[in-house]
C-alpha cells in the first residue's frame, strides 16, 4: 500500500461523508419544488444529523446486543464499500479494494444487520419492515448480479477502479452505456429505498420498509443509520456518474485536480439528484406485488447488454 | 458531409431508443403514455430512415421518413388520443396469459433466439457483420414483441397499439434488409390508418346490430350530432 492509496482512503471517505447529506437534501428540495413548496434548506440534513448526534440513545428493554452494534457495523461496511467507488480520484487499485463482487457483499452485510436490528427490538413494525426488505432484496438480487455481470462483461474487468479510469481492456460504446445507465438507475432506486419501492418520507405503518427497520433507533445510533443511508445513496450515484461521465475525475494527486474534481462531482451529482427527484415525483409508490415488473426492466436491459457483448 | 462512422454510431443509439420504447409498451399499464411512447418510437424510426438516407442517398428512404412522420407520429397518435379521451379509459390492467413481467422475460428470450437464427442464416454473407444485421434482428424482435402485446392485452385499444408497434418492426426490418418499392410502403401506411380507424370505432360495437351500434355510439359519446348536448 503506497502513500497515494492512503491519501485516497482519507480523501474519498471525507468527501463522501461531506457530500452525502447535501445530495439527500437536494433531492428533498427538488421534490418540494415539484410540489409547489419551497422546501427545507439544502443544509437541513447536516443540521438534523448534528442534532441527532447530541441526543441520548434509548434502547428497548427487549433488545439485545445486535441493536447496539448494528449502527456501527452498518456505517462501517457502507464506508468501506464507499472506498470501492472512486468519487474524485482514482489511484492504482490495491488488494481486493474495488472488486465489484466484494462491493455487493458489503452492501448486503449492512442490509443484513439492518434487518436483524429491525427484528431485534421486538416492535411489530420493525419486523414487518425487515421482512419486506428481505423479500425485496431476494427478488432484486438476481437483477443486481446480472447488471453487475453486464458491467464486468462490457468493461472486461471486475475492478471498479479500472472501469471508471477507463483503463479497462474493453470500452463500451455509447448505446451500451445508455442501457447500463438505465439498469444502474433502477438498482439505485431500489437499493436506496426510494419512491416506487418505498417512500423515504413517510412513517405510515403499512407502507414503510426502510423506515420501519430503523424505527427503534434513536439518538446518535439513528444519526449513524441515516448517514449510512445517505452515504449509500452517494456511493451508488457516484458509481453511475463516474461510469457514464467520468469527465473531470483526477488520476494524479494534485490539489487543483482534486478541487476541480470535487466541484465537478458536486455538479454532476446535483443533476442526478434532480433527475431522481423528478423521477420520484412523476410516479406513485408501486404495490408490493407489482415491484418485480420494475426489476424485470433492469434485468431485461442488462441481459440485452450481455447478449450483445457475447454474440457480437 | 458527416462521417460514416458517426452516423452508424447515431443509428446504434437510435436502436437503443427503439428497444427502450418497446420494453415500455410491453410493460406499462398506463394507456395515455402508451400512445405517446408509440409516437416516440415512430419518431425514432423516422430518424433512422433519415440517418440511412444520409448514408445511402436513396430518395425512397427520405419519402418513407416523411410519410412515417405524418402518418405514425402525427395522425394515428392524434386519432387514438382523441378516441381515448372520449371513451375515458385510462389504464389497461387486464391481461390474458402473460403479465408484463413475464412478457419482458419472454421477449428477451425471443431476441436471443432471433439473434441466433439470423446469424445462422446470414453466415458468410457480408450483411452478417454490419449494422444491418442488428437492424434486422431488432425489426423481427419488435414485430414479435408487438404480437405479444396484441394477444396478451384485453383492451382493444392496446391491441391496436400492439399491432401498430408490430408494423413498426416490419418497417424497421424493411429499412435494413430488403428495399420494398415505395408504393408498397405507402399502401401499408394507408392500410394502417384505415385499420386504426376501423378498430377503434368498431371495437365499441362489433358484436351488435347496426341500430344497437348507433345507440352505443351515443352512449359512449363517440358520435354527437350537431347542436346536441352530451
Amino acid at each position: 500500500m503506497n502513500v497515494d492509496f492512503i491519501l485516497y482512503i482519507a480523501i474519498n471517505t471525507l468527501v463522501v461523508l461531506a457530500i452525502a447529506p447535501l445530495f439527500v437534501s437536494m433531492i428533498k428540495k427538488v421534490k418540494a419544488w415539484t410540489q409547489g413548496r419551497s422546501g427545507p434548506s439544502v443544509f437541513q440534513t447536516y443540521a438534523s444529523l448534528r442534532k441527532l448526534l447530541t441526543k441520548e440513545v434509548i434502547y428497548s428493554p427487549s433488545s439485545s446486543r445486535i441493536m447496539r452494534i448494528t449502527p456501527l457495523i452498518t456505517i462501517a461496511s457502507i464506508l468501506v464499500a464507499a472506498l470501492f467507488v472512486p468519487l474524485i480520484f482514482v489511484p492504482e487499485p490495491v488488494g481486493g479494494i474495488g472488486n465489484i463482487i466484494l462491493f455487493l457483499y458489503l452492501l448486503a452485510l449492512a442490509r443484513f444487520f439492518m434487518a436483524l436490528a429491525g427484528l431485534d427490538a421486538g416492535s411489530s413494525f420493525g419486523g414487518m419492515g425487515s421482512s419486506r426488505e428481505m423479500s425485496i432484496s431476494a427478488i432484486i438480487e438476481p437483477t443486481t448480479i446480472i447488471v453487475f455481470a453486464a458491467l464486468a462483461f462490457v468493461f472486461k474487468t471486475l475492478n471498479i477502479f479500472d472501469m471508471v479510469s477507463r483503463m479497462a481492456p474493453g470500452l463500451p460504446a455509447a448505446p451500451t452505456l445508455i442501457l447500463i445507465s438505465i439498469s444502474l438507475f433502477i438498482i439505485l432506486i431500489v437499493e436506496t429505498s426510494r419512491i416506487p419501492i418505498d417512500n423515504p418520507e413517510t412513517h405510515l405503518e403499512l407502507t414503510m420498509i426502510h423506515e420501519g427497520m430503523i424505527l427503534e433507533q434513536s439518538g446518535r445510533n439513528l444519526a449513524l443509520m441515516e448517514l449510512a443511508a445517505a452515504v449509500k445513496l452517494t456511493v451508488l450515484m457516484g458509481l453511475l456518474i463516474n461510469l457514464i461521465v467520468p469527465l473531470g475525475l483526477a488520476t494524479s494527486l494534485t490539489l487543483i485536480g482534486i478541487l476541480i474534481a470535487v466541484i465537478l462531482f458536486v455538479i454532476k451529482g446535483s443533476i442526478l439528484a434532480g433527475i431522481i427527484a423528478i423521477f420520484e415525483s412523476s410516479m406513485a409508490k408501486k404495490r408490493f406485488f407489482q415491484l418485480p415488473s420494475l426489476f424485470a426492466m433492469a434485468f431485461f436491459f442488462s441481459t440485452l447488454i450481455i447478449i450483445i457483448e457475447v454474440f457480437s | 458531409m458527416i462521417d460514416t462512422s458517426t452516423i452508424e454510431g447515431i443509428i446504434r443509439i437510435l436502436f437503443v431508443g427503439i428497444i427502450i420504447t418497446a420494453a415500455y409498451i410491453i410493460s406499462t399499464r398506463n394507456l395515455l403514455s402508451v400512445v405517446s411512447v408509440y409516437a416516440v418510437q415512430s419518431l425514432t424510426l423516422v430518424f433512422i430512415a433519415l440517418a440511412l438516407y444520409s448514408l445511402e442517398g436513396s430518395l425512397v428512404l427520405l419519402a418513407i421518413a416523411i410519410i412515417t412522420f405524418f402518418s405514425k407520429v402525427l395522425i394515428i397518435p392524434y386519432f387514438i388520443t382523441t378516441i381515448q379521451e372520449r371513451i375515458r379509459i385510462k389504464r389497461d390492467i387486464e391481461f390474458h396469459f402473460l403479465n408484463p413481467t413475464t412478457s419482458l422475460l419472454i421477449s428477451m428470450v425471443l431476441m436471443l433466439v432471433i439473434y441466433m437464427v439470423l446469424s445462422r442464416i446470414m453466415q458468410g454473407t457480408p450483411a452478417r457483420e454490419s449494422l444491418f444485421f442488428f437492424g434486422a434482428v431488432l425489426g423481427i424482435s419488435l414485430m414479435l414483441m408487438g404480437m405479444m402485446v396484441t394477444f396478451s392485452r384485453k383492451r382493444v385499444i392496446t391491441k391496436a397499439l400492439g399491432f401498430l408497434s408490430m408494423e413498426n418492426g416490419v418497417l424497421l426490418f424493411g429499412l435494413f434488409v430488403t428495399e420494398l418499392p415505395f408504393i408498397i410502403e405507402f399502401l401499408i401506411i394507408i392500410d394502417l390508418i384505415i385499420l386504426v380507424l376501423l378498430t377503434t370505432i368498431l371495437s365499441v360495437g362489433i358484436d351488435s346490430t347496426l341500430e344497437d351500434y348507433h345507440q352505443r355510439l351515443h352512449r359512449f359519446h363517440l358520435w354527437e350530432e350537431p347542436g346536441e348536448d352530451s
